[in-house]
């Protein structure tokens, strides 16, 4: 594009469009903050159960040993 | 593998994302869609993880279907539920897209139904796990669902190609441009992704042989 034809081609451009655009770009960016923060949410609770899972299964095989222990 | 081992890949997976985050954002934004395509940088990897394990998953049942060997059958339950989790977030992160860039949350079309419904079976995989008591019944039967389930991973992958689909055509193999930096970008997330999936997937593996050890000793407390 010349630089001559930028003039013109602002003068086409109404304040309303400008305001439509930057509007759409916030909402835009917006919703990518959403799904980067859903990803990580998804992996990181998926993370905190598999953490509970162990402390379970850790709590639940040593109680276990300790009741054979006695039995024994 | 050792918990050094496991420790150091997942921080190292978890480096690579978050570095990657900061360079995605200083990227330029795309032309049409604006700022919301670098979903794209998650949404991706986080589907091709899924189907890896969905694949993994179908390898290790036929594994135990042919040998009875258990350690097949927790390399299934191991891939299966890390896959649902990256499924989940490839879907949900699709919806979102889907929400700024289509102005709704969901389209039934078929790449999203058959995403959908591969997350459903595999999730009744793991159901159909917790409702059978003995081992190798229930091995054998997960065995058989989760080859079963596998069939819908072709239609899944292949969908935007054999019907008209209002999700988009794939960017890297049907002829779609990517800039080459981007493209680096992308390969980080997806090897941040597997990584962090391979030590997700080695943590699980590591629980099911604990669940082994703690079947085996309740069954030593039922017989004393």
């Amino acid at each position: 594009m010349q630089l001559t034809q930028l003039p013109m081609l602002l003068a086409q451009v109404t304040v309303e469009d400008l305001e439509r655009e930057k509007i759409f770009l916030q909402h835009n960016y917006e919703y990518l903050s959403w799904g980067l923060t859903a990803a990580w949410i998804i992996l990181v609770v998926y993370v905190l159960m598999m953490i509970g899972r162990q402390n379970r299964l850790k709590r639940e095989i040593s109680s276990l040993r300790a009741m054979l222990e006695e039995k024994k | 593998m050792t918990n050094k081992i496991l420790y150091v890949l997942g921080i190292a997976a978890l480096a690579i994302l978050v570095w990657n985050i900061y360079t995605i954002a200083r990227l330029p934004e795309e032309t049409r869609q604006g700022e919301v395509f670098k979903i794209i940088f998650f949404h991706v990897p986080m589907a091709i993880t899924a189907m890896i394990a969905a694949a993994v998953a179908l390898i290790a049942s036929v594994g135990f279907l042919l040998t009875k060997n258990f350690k097949f059958d927790a390399l299934a339950v191991a891939v299966t539920e890390v896959g649902l989790a990256f499924l989940a977030g490839n879907l949900v992160t699709g919806s979102i897209w889907g929400r700024e860039i289509w102005g709704i949350w969901w389209a039934w079309d078929a790449r999203l139904t058959s995403a959908l419904v591969c997350w459903l079976l595999y999730a009744g995989y793991l159901m159909l796990r917790r409702a059978i008591e003995e081992p190798t019944q229930r091995a054998t039967f997960a065995a058989v669902f989760s080859i079963f389930a596998f069939i819908d991973v072709p239609i899944v992958i292949f969908s935007i190609k054999w019907w008209r689909t209002q999700h988009p055509q794939p960017v890297f193999w049907a002829g779609g441009s990517f800039p080459p930096d981007w493209t680096k970008h992308f390969l980080w997330n997806m090897l941040a992704m597997a990584l962090l999936g391979a030590v997700m997937i080695a943590v699980r593996l590591r629980q099911e042989e604990s669940q082994r050890e703690l079947d085996s000793l309740r069954r030593m407390a039922h017989a004393l």
